[in-house]
Order: structure tokens, then C-alpha cells, then sequence
């Protein structure tokens, strides 16, 4: 069998037939990440009532990979605060987001987890990046399961992009 | 099956209970009964409306907090406490006010006349900052227990934010209650926001 066109160097590899891939670590890693999120939700309002609806059967967030949904920091890696965070809680959310394995990533739902929405008050963190990091906002109050969908696939594009070598870990040693 | 509800009595009525315990119809209250009572005689009004076999009030809706400060053409107090009661037996309700001044902010506690006076108690001190004397537990009960002032008082900035670095693991009663019934409760660490009970069975049958 001959190519045509095809330089030198890699000839060898096409005499491997279809048995072999060649790829980057990153891509094959990445693919595996983005489409088998395991959501956390961290529902403290109504923005959680549109979270199951984007779980449930209508919008069908399994469409997307992220249908497991766990309720153990230790076994997800998406962490989806969907609803109004006080300073009480804070505390709690912070050791939720601690005990999460490297990679996570956190969707912020809605206007009160990005803003504190319309609680512009004594008790209201005023947006849970003062507290965690933050991957993707979804803007609404609360939003709509289709706003939700769309931050999974902004996140899957998002998480498309990432290495494993710059990932930063925090707290580890460099 | 309760049986119906009977018909109240009228204000004047009421209002004839408590004037000798110095009530004075508040005139503010367009919509229902307010009776002004002075501090000493809170007490004694709440056992009469609760006791009186014409008023039976039995319910204590809430104990409300009220700040006066920058309240248009106020000359009075700068507090005032007022408890809503309604009665399960009769239909008719009626609210106790307590006025009482910034410097001496404190009201005899209810907590024993009305278990709902409790959390509401402490509620109102938490965020208006009224004292309950006698009160036995009073700490913060919505607030995080490094806040500092009451944000309900009309003079407390309410953008300014108050950061929580740990949070409560909000035990001290039950640990009390549990101590009470022969469990010994052994100190956690805060973090962990649990609680322990060693041995998981009571005393009486380890022995």
C-alpha cells in the first residue's frame, strides 16, 4: 500500500493499518473529563428547582454526560452552587470545595451565587467568588434548565482546552 | 376534631383586663388591638390573657423587635417589644407593646410562660439587640456567631459584611440535653461539626 503526498517521517505509523491512534495525553484525557461530569449540587434556592429540571427526562442533562449526580464532595468533581449563600454558610461550602479531588470545577447558578442577586444585605456573600474559585456563571434568577445545559457544554469546551502539565493545583507544591 | 371556635370578646373588654396592669390602647394600630403595657406589668398581662378564662390566649405568635430611630415624628422610646397573641379558643387576638429606652434595653423573659418565646427571644436580641433577663440561653440563633452588632437597628450599615472563618457546630444544647439523659458528650473538634457520644450506649447500661 502507498500514499501519496504523505512526508517521510510518517509513513511508518500509516503501515500500523487502523490499529493504532495517535493522539495527544491532553486530548484523550480531556475527552474523558468533559463527558462524564459528575455533578455536586450545592442547592440552597430556587435555582436548585431548575437544576432537577435539567437533570430530569425533558432536558435531559445525561445528553451531555453529567447525569450522575452525587451527593458526596468525594465522588463528583463538578461543583454546581445553584441558590443564595450567607455568610453562615460560607464556612461549609468552602470545606465542600476543599474536599472535592483535583480536577473540579465550579459552575456558579444564577444571580444570587454571582452577585448575591437582589439580597444586597447584611447576611448575603455577595458572589461564592469571594469564597472558591469559579469556572462558569449562568446569569438568570433563577435560570432556565436550557442556561444550565449551555454552561455544561461552555464547560466542556473549557475543559477541551486544559493541559494536564498547566493545570494548577492549589495547594500543591510546585 | 377541635370544637368551633367561639366568638371574643370585645376590645373594650380586653382593653378593661388590662388597665389595671397599666394597658393603655395604642392608637397607632389602625388594623387591630395594640395595648401599650409598662415593663413590670408584662409579665403579669401575658399570664392574664393567657389564664383568663375570657381570653384564653394561648399562642404566642412572635416576640418583634422595633426600632424606632428615624421613624418620622417618633417622640417616644427609641425600642419597643411586641408580642402578638391569638387564642385557640376564642376568636380574637390582641399584641402587648413594651416601649423601652436605648440605654436600658431590657425586657423580662416569656420563655417559661410561652415555649414559643424561646427562639423568638432570641431572635429579637439577635437582631435588635434587646436584652431578655432571665432568659437561659441567649445567643444568636439566624446570625453566625462571630457577628458583631444587631443588623435589624436602624443604625447599622447594612452593606457592611461580616466574614464567618468557622462555623458553629450549634450542639451546646443538645449536648446538654443528651448529658442530661446519662450520654457522655466528648469535645469535637470544631471543623468537623459533629458529635460524638462515647460510649454509643447510655452509662446505666455499660455498668
Amino acid at each position: 500500500m502507498t500514499y501519496k503526498n504523505v512526508p517521510a517521517a510518517a509513513t511508518s505509523e500509516i503501515n500500523l493499518g487502523d490499529a493504532f491512534v495517535t493522539t495527544t495525553v491532553d486530548s484523550v484525557v480531556n475527552w474523558g473529563r468533559r463527558n462524564s461530569l459528575w455533578p455536586f449540587p450545592f442547592g440552597t434556592a430556587c435555582c436548585a428547582i431548575e437544576f432537577m429540571g435539567m437533570v430530569s427526562s425533558v432536558f435531559d442533562v445525561s445528553r451531555f454526560g453529567a447525569e450522575l449526580v452525587r451527593f458526596s464532595p468525594r465522588q463528583a468533581d463538578l461543583l454546581i452552587i445553584a441558590g443564595t449563600v450567607t455568610y453562615k454558610q460560607a464556612p461549609v461550602l468552602r470545606r465542600i470545595y476543599d474536599q472535592m479531588l483535583e480536577p473540579k470545577w465550579v459552575i456558579s447558578a444564577g444571580a444570587c451565587a454571582t452577585s448575591g442577586g437582589f439580597y444586597d444585605c447584611y447576611c448575603t456573600v455577595p458572589g461564592i467568588d469571594e469564597i472558591i474559585p469559579v469556572d462558569i456563571y449562568i446569569a438568570g434568577c433563577p435560570p432556565r434548565p436550557e442556561a444550565f445545559l449551555e454552561a455544561i457544554v461552555q464547560l466542556q469546551k473549557k475543559i477541551d482546552h486544559e493541559s494536564r502539565n498547566e493545570r494548577a493545583v492549589i495547594g500543591a507544591a510546585s | 376534631m377541635s370544637d368551633a371556635i367561639k366568638p371574643g370578646l370585645p376590645a373594650d373588654q380586653l382593653l378593661a383586663l388590662l388597665a389595671p396592669l397599666g394597658g393603655t390602647k395604642d392608637e397607632a394600630d389602625r388594623w387591630g388591638l395594640t395595648v401599650r403595657v409598662p415593663r413590670e406589668q408584662l409579665r403579669a398581662a401575658l399570664l392574664v390573657l393567657r389564664d383568663g378564662e375570657s381570653t384564653r390566649m394561648d399562642q404566642l405568635l412572635d416576640v418583634c423587635g422595633i426600632d424606632y430611630l428615624s421613624y418620622p415624628d417618633w417622640r417616644g422610646q427609641r425600642f419597643a417589644v411586641s408580642y402578638p397573641l391569638k387564642s385557640t379558643v376564642f376568636r380574637h387576638r390582641l399584641t402587648l407593646k413594651v416601649l423601652i429606652e436605648e440605654d436600658d434595653a431590657v425586657v423580662p423573659s416569656a420563655h417559661d410562660l410561652f415555649r414559643s418565646a424561646d427562639w423568638a427571644e432570641r431572635e429579637c436580641w439577635d437582631q435588635v439587640g434587646i436584652v431578655f433577663a432571665d432568659h437561659p440561653n441567649l445567643k444568636r440563633l439566624l446570625n453566625h456567631h462571630e457577628f458583631v452588632g444587631h443588623p435589624l437597628r436602624k443604625d447599622y450599615p447594612c452593606q457592611k459584611r461580616q466574614k464567618l472563618s468557622i462555623n458553629d457546630p450549634m450542639i451546646d444544647q443538645l449536648a446538654a440535653k443528651l448529658t442530661q439523659l446519662g450520654y457522655e458528650v466528648l469535645e469535637m473538634p470544631v471543623a468537623s461539626a459533629g458529635l460524638a457520644l462515647t460510649p454509643m450506649h447510655q452509662k446505666e447500661t455499660q455498668s
